[in-house]
């Protein structure tokens, strides 16, 4: 049953607010304004999400909520109209990116208290939250597809945010280049599902009507689409093949790495797949894309995280791995399972985000983790809340990830998909690893810190602190809605869900205990080893590096992806530009020939030039020839 | 006959031409200039809210015999394929003249705007012109006053700018002419009258190889004008060397000319041919495309930068024209707006930091976000909006011209899609270069932000991207039912093609029929 | 018929009262000049002016009168009056170009403006001959006072250069001319052109010495209206003759020389045009291309315009080429329209003029727009309609002619045209170039005592933007013109037949 519900426009219109004032007010009244307008505008939208999501919520299941905005575009047959929607899938979403948002917006107030273009700081993470919102909120393609290259903008905008620093601004534009490489994808995604519906004579974008249409997708039309679209998310999403701008997303502001690469907008790919659910259906060979691409991701990542001596940059890496996941659960056909653990990793790294950055801010900026250690003393507060995040990634029974995380790779086996549900296994183990060697780099053992940074390192002000304990306290019962059947309330939340994104249905039968206790057991002997290396032993992981030198460089220097990519795309890509087209085409044979043109007609008339002597006897000459051609040509005549 | 409303649009500013001439005093000629281009601009308005967007034909006609001998008639008429090219011009015309007189133009500001009125004259007749020789007239007056903007008030090699672009361009025109006079001689043939009516001459039979004759003169007059990939390279030099203003009108209206051109006549007048050349045009457009964008890419000045880019924004809409469908047709009028505007504006900004540093080389900026962030962040809006962002108007027409052109040629989408990536490219990676990072010329940290005359040309335009990303309706729903009327024809080609077609694939079934014939002959 | 007969003295007479006019006056010039001082010969000036306009005034008297005088020597027609009119407004140009000019030049001024009557004598004279011993009559005439006029800057080597040069070449293709004449008499036994024409319908078409005459008479003509490769006096004659005089040359004679063109070829030799048409299609094609390539190079403006007219004689040729009704209309129209363009920018080129010829360089022109805007604005005005740039007088002239060969489907030659017509526009273009474009330049003389040059270039000036905005009824005018000496001819045959 569907309910107009007018308010939902207000979930967009406050972040709208805060951006116009904070671009136009904000660098005129300060400070303490931005900094209650830029958050007060999130907890507003916070609210009335709220209030929308326990409308769902005490509707009928399956139903939802929807507010008609205006035509948009319209020619010929083909027309778009504005629309939000809020069913169990965005209803989700919506609160994570406000609620999520909320409290990040709030450690930004503490984070950036001392740069002086807060002002411009909050109007792009009020306008990335105004986008992302639009993102989850619309009811068609294209609009979501607005969202979609909004986030990537702000994305864009918040890592260059201290442009001054070329670096970062490369690693901006770096992000935005690739996430409009997978977004062309989504254009065509879009395009093909448009006209396959257009033969049938079905002009719709719209979710809802496409779905209703879906079986005129049948076959190539829908596997075209959910590759197409699947690209797309690759990009916002991290995956492999164009994952490599989000490790580099790290130079920004780390509230912004919280926000937006850890909690919401990467997790934008998997809340497509899902709301498309009933296309990849469809489309068995893009689902199996998606799960591997997802599981390979994993484990890739994993693998990676696990020598960066950078505290954030393990966090990115484990990020790309966490997404990674959710491709896996969601290409197995388990999509609630998949954003159950959009949720789960929302708290869980977005709080990680949240303490890094509350050790960097105690530190005056330092990332590396080798000039670190022993802070647990000096920051309680962050070291339990993120202790807590650990063992919610490393998906400890009874933290929020482990109840998501299994539900992942069990639908990743019941689908079939043996080999990649032991990848994500292993990757559990690797997981427990790398988290933990952080966590015992950082916290524990003797302390590295710089001397002239040790006596002043300080728990981070209350306005930090509390986001932290709120998520802590989240990634710890965050879980609780998705417990194991039978056991209480059950999959609560895969019920909500189900409406939306239907029922997982097993293709292998297993036991899920069985499963789960593999993967934590593995995750367990991660940790194990973690403990080994960097606490019992702290010499060995120097001598293993040393012995597997080739191994330790190639995971450290991320697989060289980078620099393959340069050497295959970007550098070519340079080359034709200039030296072939630009100089070659451009100014050499095309405009040439114009102007050889020009030269050659320059050059005829000085030659015709030339026969003008001023001498008449020569003059008489020509004419005579004049003469002799038309006098023989009338000979010809009379002859003939 | 008619209200005479298009008449008084038309030549308002040739009037307002010729008494800012007679003026002495130059702030005085400035401020009547841009009160005279004022007027067409609220005529425009009142057309655009007078405009009936149900009626597909043209509307506030006007008819009068001009040359009785030949059949020329002096017939003026708006349809939605004019209309909002119309209000662009009137926009820009008057935006370029509020900008000029802010100091970008110095030396005679008189002949200065006496040039740009008498432009926005030849403008806006060649696209309210329904008779074909009027038309003809408008599109060689509005060269003149382009060529002197450029030759009189350009830089460095303003003078090698302005002849190639008048060569370039008369060598198509005259080729057109000479295909106009001919295809009125077989109008003459058939009608037994001679008329330089274009409704009439919609209806001349002609020989497929007349046709394709003359729709090749068309095309070329009007891809060289576009400009197509391969003749477009006299625009990179005419858009550099342009004064601000001409760079303005020449990226903002004048192109249009030739899209416009492919619109109202090369492919009405020659439905048949149009559609076999679809694959040929939509090659031409991908090129331009990708072509356009590779090679801004690696531009070191940025006038030229942008330059290159429209080959590329334009390839664009030469792609929604040749889709021939209404999503790629509607896109590509629209994407013809959104390029005047934004390239516009960057023009305008590009002009305002010429203006403060006399150069334009990028090498010679960086980390200008420091000194002079209300120009970035504006800057940064028209990028966005010319990179088509979702949200701003850019968006609208390339997603309706890729769209259209996806149901026509998926190939040509795929390739084209590229474009959106590229262009990204170029433009962030000059905004990078500009504005971010330190300021690594000392001269960089003291230039001063802009002024209010210079926002207030920027703030109409950053209205309109805003206005038309987010409600294109009433824009689209004006031009849409002429779009449909001039498909018309077009339609009726594609059938009568795809029947012949079907016709071939028949005879070939049955081809082997005879020689079966042939053995059971022998067998006997 | 008796003299007496009041009626026939009024038919016979009345067609030539503007050639008596003009020849009175010419004489009258030469006797009243013969006190006056070379640098006072205004007065002249103002005297032959006045015996212009009488002329003019008479000429218009007799349009719309059709029919022959003196036994058929003189053809009386729209046509004649048309070219008559026009030849006589050229000469009022020259004149009001002149009046400053002669004095500042020290020229003879008796001998200068009564040579320009008698040459416009002449001119009119081919335009009304009825029988080919007139024409040659006219054409002499007006060779023969062009010789002498050309040459009348007595101090300056080039002129006299140029007049030598003229007269050689000129004798010779006098002497063709009247070969010519002379081989088409053998061949029809007359040399009335009405039974010339009458003649041709028939057997006699492939008659060789009728071939022959054509040929001589082609080359002839060819000379007088500087086709190649019978041009290439035009550059050294119109440099060294005196400025006024070269607009004449570039204006009047063309005028004249087609007026008998058209009038032998398009209109008696009509019946025989396959003959001859494809002959003048390639000249016209040569003398289009010849024409623009060399003015491209060309540093003197003199030299350019002279150039550009070879160039447009062989527009006017792709009329002639096409030989229809129509055609001939348009090549009528395209000469007026050319006259007063010409005029207009052969006045700005006097204007521009400081003693002798210097400021005769493109390079002379830079900055003009700056120093006396006016002029430029003109100046461009004239050169963008020689350019064949709408909505001017050139234009329309163009169009006309290519409208009128589209329809014999002479594509190719067309298309030769306007390939030629870009090439075109890039020179005339380099001089707007020069005034508005570039700096520097000479300081050219004050345009402030100069009225009646001023009022030279006023009028050509608006005569061609109206002849371009409002084509209609000079584009009548000239099709009643050619159409009425078809009609004639077409009466006389009849009357033959009978």
């Amino acid at each position: 049953m569907n309910v107009e519900f007018a308010a939902l426009a207000l979930i967009l219109v406050f972040p709208a607010l805060g951006v116009l004032f904070n671009t136009f007010l904000g660098p005129r009244l300060g400070r303490r304004a931005v900094n209650v307008v830029g958050p007060g505008m999130m907890f507003l939208s916070f609210t009335v999400a709220t209030w929308a999501f326990i409308t769902i919520f005490t509707l009928p299941a399956g139903s939802a909520l929807y507010c008609p905005l205006w035509r948009w575009i319209e020619a010929g047959s083909f027309h778009v109209e504005l629309g939000l929607r809020v069913d169990a899938l965005s209803g989700v979403m919506i609160m994570i990116v406000t609620g999520v948002g909320s409290f990040i917006h709030l450690y930004s107030v503490g984070y950036m208290a001392h740069d002086e273009d807060y002002a411009r700081f909050f109007t792009y993470m009020n306008l990335f939250a105004l986008s992302m919102l639009i993102l989850v909120l619309a009811d068609n393609l294209v609009m979501m597809f607005v969202g979609w290259e909004g986030v990537g903008l702000c994305s864009y905008l918040l890592i260059a945010f201290w442009y001054t620093n070329p670096q970062f601004a490369y690693n901006g534009r770096k992000a935005f280049i690739v996430n409009r490489i997978g977004d062309a994808g989504f254009l065509l995604g879009i395009f093909t599902i448009l006209s396959a519906l257009a033969h049938h004579g079905v002009w719709t974008l719209n979710f809802t009507e496409m779905q209703a249409h879906a079986s005129l997708l049948e076959g190539t039309a829908a596997t075209a689409a959910g590759l197409l679209l699947f690209l797309g998310a690759t990009g916002k999403s991290a995956q492999i093949p164009l994952y490599v701008w989000l490790p580099d997303a790290m130079v920004g502001p780390t509230p912004v790495s919280a926000l937006i690469h850890a909690a919401t907008m990467v997790t934008a790919g998997v809340y497509m797949v899902a709301r498309l659910n009933f296309l990849y259906m469809l489309a068995p060979d893009a689902m199996m894309v998606v799960a591997t691409i997802g599981a390979l991701t994993a484990f890739f990542a994993g693998t990676v995280a696990i020598v960066q001596p950078d505290i954030k940059r393990v966090l990115a890496y484990s990020t790309v791995s966490q997404l990674g996941y959710m491709f896996l659960g969601v290409g197995s056909g388990a999509f609630a399972a998949g954003i159950f653990h959009v949720m789960t990793h929302a708290f869980f790294k977005g709080l990680l985000f949240l303490c890094a950055g509350s050790v960097i801010h105690s530190l005056e900026g330092e990332q590396d983790m080798n000039k670190m250690g022993a802070l647990r003393k000096h920051l309680p507060i962050t070291f339990w809340t993120m202790l807590i995040a650990t063992l919610a990634i490393t998906a400890v029974p009874g933290f929020s990830g482990y109840f998501s995380k299994d539900l992942i790779l069990e639908g990743a086996y019941e689908s079939g998909h043996f080999w990649l549900w032991l990848l994500g296994a292993i990757t559990a183990g690797i997981t427990g690893f790398y988290m933990f060697r952080l966590i015992f780099m950082t916290f524990f053992g003797e302390s590295r810190v710089e001397p002239d940074k040790l006596h002043h390192i300080h728990e981070s002000p209350a306005v930090m602190t509390i986001p932290l304990i709120v998520l802590a306290v989240l990634a710890t019962v965050g879980g609780w809605v998705g417990l194991p059947d039978g056991l209480l309330w059950g999959d609560a939340f895969a019920r909500f869900l189900s409406p939306v994104v239907g029922n997982f249905k097993p293709a292998v039968a297993a036991s899920p205990a069985m499963l789960s206790a593999v993967a934590t057991g593995l995750g367990g002997l991660g940790i194990l080893l973690a403990y080994v290396f960097y606490l019992r032993l702290p010499g060995l992981p120097m001598i293993l590096a040393w012995r597997l030198k080739g191994l330790y460089d190639l995971l450290l220097e991320k697989y060289r992806i980078d620099e393959l990519y340069n050497l295959i795309v970007t550098r070519p890509l340079f080359f034709i530009s200039n030296q072939i087209l630009n100089r070659g085409v451009d100014q050499f044979v095309i405009d040439g020939a114009a102007n050889g043109a020009g030269i050659a007609v320059e050059a005829g008339g000085e030659m015709a030039r030339r026969s003008e002597t001023g001498n008449v006897q020569h003059y008489a000459f020509v004419y005579l020839i004049g003469v002799v051609a038309i006098v023989s040509y009338y000979v010809y005549l009379v002859i003939h | 006959m008619g209200s005479g409303l298009l008449t008084a649009v038309i030549f308002f500013p040739l009037f307002g031409a010729i008494f800012v001439l007679m003026l002495r005093d130059e702030r005085a000629a400035w401020n009547s200039a841009f009160i005279f281009s004022l007027v067409p601009l609220a005529l425009s308005f009142y057309l655009f809210a007078a405009f009936d967007s149900h009626e597909a034909g043209y509307q506030f006609v006007e008819q009068y015999p001009w040359i009785p001998q030949f059949g020329i008639s002096y017939h003026l008429g708006v349809d939605g394929i004019s209309l909002l090219l119309v209000l662009l011009t009137t926009i820009l015309i008057s935006l370029s003249l509020l900008y000029s007189a802010g100091g970008d133009i110095e030396k005679r500001p008189r002949e200065f705007c006496f040039f740009l009125l008498a432009l926005e004259t030849g403008l806006l007749g060649a696209l309210l012109s329904v008779d074909v020789f009027l038309f003809y007239v408008f599109w060689e007056v509005m060269l003149i006053p382009m060529y002197f903007l450029i030759g009189i008030w350009g830089h460095g090699r303003k003078v090698y700018a302005a002849v190639k672009f008048v060569l370039f361009t008369m060598l198509g025109s005259f080729l057109m002419l000479v295909a106009i006079i001919y295809l009125v001689a077989a109008a003459k043939q058939s009608f037994g009258r001679l008329s330089f009516d274009l409704p009439l001459l919609y209806q001349v039979p002609l020989s497929e190889t007349q046709a394709r004759w003359l729709f090749a003169a068309f095309a070329l007059a009007f891809a060289i004008k576009v400009p197509m990939w391969p003749v477009h390279t006299w625009l990179p030099d005419a858009h550099t060397e342009a004064p601000t203003a001409g760079s303005v009108i020449l990226a903002g209206i004048m192109l249009k000319m030739g899209t416009y051109g492919f619109l109202r006549f090369a492919i009405p007048l020659f439905p048949a041919v149009a559609v076999e050349a679809v694959p040929l045009f939509l090659a031409l457009a991908v090129i331009g495309i990708i072509y356009g964008a590779l090679v801004a890419m690696s531009q070191p000045d940025l006038k030229r930068l942008i330059a290159y880019s429209s080959v590329s924004h334009l390839g664009f809409v030469m792609l929604g024209i040749f889709a021939l469908n209404p999503q790629g047709i509607d896109g590509a009028i629209y994407q013809m707006l959104n390029h005047g505007i934004s390239t516009g504006a960057l023009f305008l900004l590009v002009g305002m930091l010429y203006l403060r540093r006399h150069t334009r080389e990028i090498s010679e900026f960086g980390g200008l976000w420091k000194s002079v962030p209300i120009y970035a962040s504006i800057f940064m809006f028209a990028m966005l909006s010319s990179a088509g962002l979702p949200g701003l108007n850019g968006f609208v027409g390339e997603f309706l011209i890729m769209a259209g052109t996806y149901l026509r040629s998926w190939p040509a989408a795929a390739f084209a899609v590229s474009g959106i990536v590229l262009g990204a490219l170029y433009l962030f990676w000059t905004y990078e270069r500009v504005m971010f990072g330190p300021i690594t010329h000392a001269v960089n940290a003291t230039i001063r932000d802009l002024t209010g005359r210079e926002i207030a040309v920027l703030v109409p335009l950053m209205a309109l991207m805003l206005f038309m990303g987010l409600y294109p309706a009433p824009l689209i729903s004006r031009l849409h039912p002429s779009v449909e009327k001039m498909l018309e024809g077009v339609r009726i080609e594609q059938v009568r093609l795809e029947r012949e077609h079907h016709r071939d694939a028949l005879a070939q079934t049955i081809a082997p029929a005879p020689k079966i014939g042939v053995q059971t002959a022998s067998v006997k | 018929m008796s003299p007496f007969n009041l009626a026939a003295i009024n038919f016979a007479w009345l067609p030539i009262l503007p050639l008596i006019a003009v020849a009175i006056g010419a004489i009258v010039v030469l006797l009243a000049g013969v006190r006056v001082d070379d640098d006072e010969s205004e007065g002249l000036g103002w005297l032959s002016l006045a015996t212009v306009a009488v002329a003019f005034v008479l000429a218009l008297g007799i349009v719309g009168q059709t029919g022959v005088a003196f036994a058929g020597a003189i053809s009386v027609d729209g046509f004649s009056a048309f070219f008559e009119l026009v030849i006589l407004i050229a000469a009022a140009f020259t004149i009001l170009m002149s009046l400053d000019y002669a004095g500042e030049n020290h020229l003879a001024g008796a001998e200068y403006y009564s040579l320009l009557l008698f040459s416009a004598l002449g001119m009119m004279l081919m335009a009304a001959a009825g029988d080919l011993i007139v024409l040659f009559l006219g054409l002499e005439t007006m060779s023969i006072a062009v010789y002498v006029l050309v040459g009348l800057r007595r101090r300056d080597p080039r002129s006299n250069e140029a007049a030598i040069k003229y007269f050689l070449l000129g004798a010779f293709s006098t002497g063709f001319l009247l070969y010519g004449i002379a081989l088409i008499y053998g061949a029809t036994g007359t040399i009335k052109l009405a039974p010339i024409h009458a003649a041709l319908a028939g057997p006699m078409l492939s008659n060789p010495l009728l071939l022959l005459g054509l040929a001589m008479m082609l080359v002839g003509f060819g000379f007088k209206v500087a086709a190649v490769p019978f041009h290439m006096w035009t550059p050294d004659v119109y440099e060294g003759a005196p400025t006024p005089i070269t607009a004449f040359m570039a204006v009047g004679v063309k005028l004249g020389a087609f007026a008998g063109f058209v009038r032998i070829f398009l209109v008696n030799f009509g019946p025989a045009s396959i003959q001859w048409s494809e002959v003048l299609w390639v000249v016209a094609a040569i003398t289009m291309t010849t024409g623009n390539l060399i003015a491209v190079v060309q540093t003197n403006i003199k030299r350019m315009l002279a150039y550009s007219a070879i160039a447009h004689a062989g527009y006017i040729l792709v009329g002639m080429s096409v030989a229809t009704p129509e055609a001939g209309a348009a090549v009528l129209y395209y000469l007026l329209a050319y006259a007063f363009t010409n005029l207009g920018a052969f006045a700005i080129v006097v204007a521009l003029e400081r003693r002798g010829t210097a400021g005769d360089l493109i390079a002379d022109y830079r900055g003009i727009s700056t120093r006396s805007p006016a002029l430029a604005a003109a100046m461009t005005l004239f050169l963008l309609s020689l350019a064949g740039i709408p909505p001017l007088a050139g234009f329309m002239g163009k169009f006309y002619i290519f409208s009128a060969a589209l329809r014999q489907g002479y594509v190719g030659l067309v298309i030769i045209a306007v390939l030629n017509a870009v090439i075109a526009a890039y020179y005339y273009i380099s001089v707007i170039v020069a005034m508005y474009m570039e700096e520097g330049g000479a300081n050219e003389a004050s345009m402030a005592r100069k009225p009646a040059l001023v009022a030279a270039i006023g009028l050509a000036a608006i005569a061609t933007v109206l002849i371009g905005i409002y084509p209609a009824p000079y584009l009548t005018a000239a099709s009643n013109a050619y159409n009425s000496a078809l009609g004639e001819q077409a009466m006389h045959a009849a009357a033959l037949n009978q």
